[in-house]
């Protein structure tokens, strides 16, 4: 990484928000902040960026009161505030923008902007008055908004402008805004930028979070890039490049590599025929998506996410019924059977939302590990456990998946994340599989366990397991994978029998629908 | 190490609690009377402790009454760590109490047998109606998704007036004054383990015995394990493999059958014939008693000995002093209140999270560079 001068604080910067050496460790053990200083200039518009579970949304719930450091200092226009809640923040003149918007959708725009402070003649609400006070602010701020409609009739942009407003009416002179142009039309966002402006030029401070590079490079004047829960440096926007942004957060330094003989494909293990699924909003998530997985091969799905990943593999493990179409596993249609029999045919499912499918957070390592298996003679003697045997089985799982725990009656949902995932993968890679359907296997877990569970996977598919592997990270699915597919849109964009000649310019091309394999005229399958 | 702190903070956690609802109640104490101190002791020490002529003596009596008024409330307290282990929030432990006890009763009247086997078959049978009763809920919430807890709470009420429409047309005995079944067949009554009007029967026994083997089918069996796993991620256990609509119809059956063995045996060991005109009021002190222990059932026997010693206490409190037995509300309001708040002592908890994590990153780091170096 090229090195780049970051923007030093000096002695005269007049600081609207300063945050030091902000620490964050949830009940569950998981630090979402470690160390992490951040500071705002009066008047300016700063970006915090990184990706999803960077700590961004962490760092700013702290700042708006909503939750406590573990650690560190929060000091506004230079004093030493403790925050225990956002009526205190908003009392120290912060607003918050959330990207959910806090409003009723029953009641008018000036209604809801006077909830909780309305004015009174009496006893009795002044209805008058609390047009009148949003249609002021409105006007004092160039806002074009209509204080008597309600807000379930309003647009989108509409409503962050009243989000905007009401926390102004509130006194904020600091503006937190989450993530406000990912539900904006670019007209909206065309629009938004200018009023921020405005507000910046009269004296607001603005901290604007995204993941979009060229809105922050266009917008703002300084950014903190977050990765991993900690700051990855504070620079001025005009002297860093988009680039330089992209792998400071993203972190595509730490290369991967992983070793793997050529694949010897046996028979076809997973056949899915004609799959097609339309979701609750009517979008067809699915079209007739067909493809074979062999023994001893991993075929990698990429593609970038909601674009049909999720609701294939739900499908394949009966997680949802599809629209139309057949899951064939060793010759045996699967569709619409239990999980209990999609299991005893030898398929093994490693979810994508591990809290949610992958484990019982609640209970004990070894609880865990014989969910699939605790019906099976090995781990009962009549009618009670064996608790011998499962003790045995779980320490020894213990150990060849390297669990880092207190002992096997430790609670999975107090462990870290790479070692829950280690728990799920234990349970999922140990019963003998022929099949297994590995979900983002690595998101958001360290590097140690990332790279044991894809040795893993090779070495299983290696000895003859079929391997499926939908990813949405690039270095995993071009790296392990011996075929690939990619979705989008719920098609198979492309499909590549050789992954080592791949880039990541035409794999970004194929995700983003820049390309497909059907639209061009030269077939590249036919040389197989 | 971490065992033990967080063991001592459950000890400290539920030490608080007690001390805050006594204290609580103290208050309410000094506000109600003149001889305050006088009431204390007999709400703390009262139970056990009678105060005569030459000084203090323990009163063992008093003590079988306590242990006698657990029989019941363990049998529902077990039904409801089964039923809400499922995360099922089934409250029909109260009408299975009732019908089980019911039940049971016309068993002991109608059907003659010999004398070992009398109670038991009707205890049996009454609870067999019980569980029928709870799983209502049950298929109601699997079938169509109506909420357990509505239904089993309507579902009560609805199980009294059945219970009383029998006894008041069918069963009763016209010859007495008040609305009362025949009087038990002598071969169904369950007997009495001590001398005295205490009514401490063998039921105690059975009660210590089934709460033993609850804490072994719920830790120990396949099926208390699904019912475990269900209860904690419903989500997990479809993944998994498990049988999820089963093992919830099961668990609130098997809830409605220890409620109803406890309407049973309190039916069959106290009395002489059926006369509750009522809901018994067991099945809502089982969930008092559930909540203490944790769901945990070994835990069961003890947290009923503490609220059967409690409401004797306010018994003789009401009885030697000038305080309304309401207080007893009060009390069981608070300590519910202090227990079942799941963030109460919060903050400490989070400390000693935050403690072992960073103890646990550090052992971590050690064991790598053990490791490393090895």
């Amino acid at each position: 990484m090229e090195t780049l001068k970051t923007a030093v604080e000096t002695r005269d910067d007049l600081l609207a928000v300063e945050m030091k050496n902000i620490s964050k460790v949830y009940p569950n053990g998981i630090a979402a902040n470690r160390n992490v200083d951040f500071s705002v200039r009066f008047g300016e518009i700063h970006a915090l960026i990184g990706e999803n579970g960077a700590g961004k949304s962490s760092l700013m719930k702290i700042l708006f009161g909503l939750e406590q450091p573990t650690e560190g200092e929060i000091f506004i226009n230079g004093e030493a505030v403790k925050l225990a809640s956002p009526s205190q923040a908003i009392a120290h003149g912060i607003g918050m923008v959330h990207q959910h918007f806090m409003l009723v959708p029953t009641l008018t725009v000036a209604e809801n902007m006077v909830l909780g402070m309305p004015p009174k003649k009496g006893i009795i609400i002044d209805y008058k008055k609390a047009v009148d006070m949003t249609a002021e602010i409105a006007k004092r701020y160039g806002f074009n908004v209509d204080p008597e409609a309600r807000v379930m009739d309003i647009p989108v942009g509409m409503k962050q402008k009243v989000e905007i407003l009401k926390a102004l009416l509130r006194g904020a002179k600091i503006l937190i805004l989450d993530e406000p142009t990912a539900v904006l039309t670019s007209k909206e966002t065309v629009e938004l930028f200018r009023q921020l402006r405005l507000l910046r030029d009269e004296g607001f401070t603005i901290v604007f979070i995204s993941h979009r590079l060229n809105e922050i490079k266009e917008l703002t004047d300084r950014m903190t890039i977050m990765r991993g829960g900690r700051s990855m440096g504070v620079y001025e926007t005009k002297g860093i490049t988009e680039q330089q942004i992209s792998q400071r957060m993203v972190g595509r330094d730490v290369i991967l590599t992983v070793e793997k003989d050529k694949s010897q494909p046996g028979d076809v293990i997973l056949e899915v025929r004609d799959l097609s699924y339309i979701n609750e909003w009517d979008k067809r998530m699915l079209d007739r998506v067909s493809f074979n997985l062999r023994a001893g091969e991993i075929l990698g799905i990429a593609g970038v996410e909601g674009n049909g990943q999720r609701e294939l593999v739900d499908i394949l493990f009966n997680l949802r019924e599809p629209e139309g179409g057949a899951v064939y596993v060793n010759g045996h249609e699967i569709t619409g059977l239990t999980q209990r029999r999609i299991r005893d045919l030898g398929v093994s499912l490693i979810p994508e939302d591990r809290m949610v499918f992958g484990i019982a957070g609640d209970a004990g390592i070894a609880d865990n590990i014989i969910a699939d298996r605790f019906d099976k003679k090995a781990y009962n003697r009549g009618p009670i456990f064996n608790m011998k045997s499962i003790h045995e089985e779980t320490d020894r799982l213990i150990r060849e998946y390297r669990i880092v725990s207190r002992d096997r009656n430790q609670k999975v949902g107090m462990l870290s994340g790479g070692n829950i995932q280690k728990v799920v993968v234990a349970r999922e890679f140990s019963s003998d599989p022929i099949l297994i359907i590995a979900d983002q296997p690595t998101r958001g877990i360290d590097v140690g366990a990332t790279e044991f569970i894809r040795a893993r996977l090779v070495e299983l598919s290696r000895a003859g397991a079929a391997v499926l592997l939908v990813s949405a990270d690039l270095n995993e699915v071009m790296e392990m994978s011996d075929r690939l597919i990619i979705f989008y849109g719920g098609h198979i964009a492309a499909s590549f029998d050789d992954t080592t000649t791949l880039t990541d310019e035409l794999m970004g091309e194929y995700m983003l629908g820049l390309r497909t394999q059907a639209s061009e005229p030269k077939e590249e399958k036919t040389h197989v | 190490m971490y065992k033990r702190r967080m063991l001592g903070f459950s000890l400290i956690r539920g030490l608080a609690a007690i001390l805050l609802a006594l204290a609580v109640a103290a208050v309410f104490i000094f506000l109600a009377t003149d001889e305050p101190f006088h009431a204390l002791q007999q709400l703390l020490i009262g139970p056990v402790v009678s105060f005569g002529e030459d000084g203090a003596s323990f009163n063992v009596q008093s003590f079988y009454q306590i242990l006698a008024a657990m029989i019941p409330t363990i049998f529902t307290a077990l039904g409801v760590c089964v039923m809400f282990s499922a995360n099922q929030f089934n409250l029909g432990g109260e009408g299975g109490a009732m019908a089980g006890g019911f039940v049971a009763a016309l068993v002991a009247i109608y059907l003659p047998m010999a004398a070992g086997l009398h109670p038991v078959v009707s205890v049996l049978i009454g609870a067999v109606a019980a569980g029928l009763i709870t799983l209502i809920p049950g298929v109601l919430k699997v079938s169509v998704g109506a909420s357990e807890m509505v239904s089993s709470l309507m579902l009560n009420y609805v199980v009294m007036y059945v219970v009383l429409h029998f006894l008041n047309y069918e069963f009763a005995d016209r010859s007495k004054g008040a609305t009362q079944t025949h009087a038990f067949l002598p071969t169904a009554k369950i007997a009495q383990m001590v001398r005295g009007g205490s009514r401490l029967t063998y039921g105690f026994i059975a009660a210590i015995a089934v709460a033993l083997l609850i804490g072994i089918f719920m830790y120990r069996t396949r099926w208390g394990y699904q019912i475990r796993m269900i209860g904690i991620n419903q989500n997990f256990a479809t993944y998994s493999g498990m049988k999820v609509t089963s093992v919830i119809l099961l668990s609130q059956f098997m809830g409605g059958l220890l409620a109803g063995t406890g309407g049973a045996i309190e039916v069959l060991g106290r009395y002489n014939t059926f006369l509750w005109k009522e809901l018994p009021g067991f099945g809502w002190t089982g969930i008092t008693i559930a909540i203490l222990a944790r769901n945990n059932p070994v835990a069961v026997p003890f947290a009923a000995f503490f609220i059967a010693y409690l409401n004797k206490g306010c018994l003789l409190m009401n009885t030697n002093s000038d305080i309304p037995s309401e207080m007893i509300s009060i009390i069981q309001a608070s300590i519910f209140l202090f227990f079942a708040a799941e963030q109460f002592l919060a903050g400490l908890r989070q400390r000693i999270v935050v403690k072992n994590a960073r103890d646990e990153l550090a052992q971590a780091q050690a064991a790598a560079a053990a490791s490393e170096e090895g």
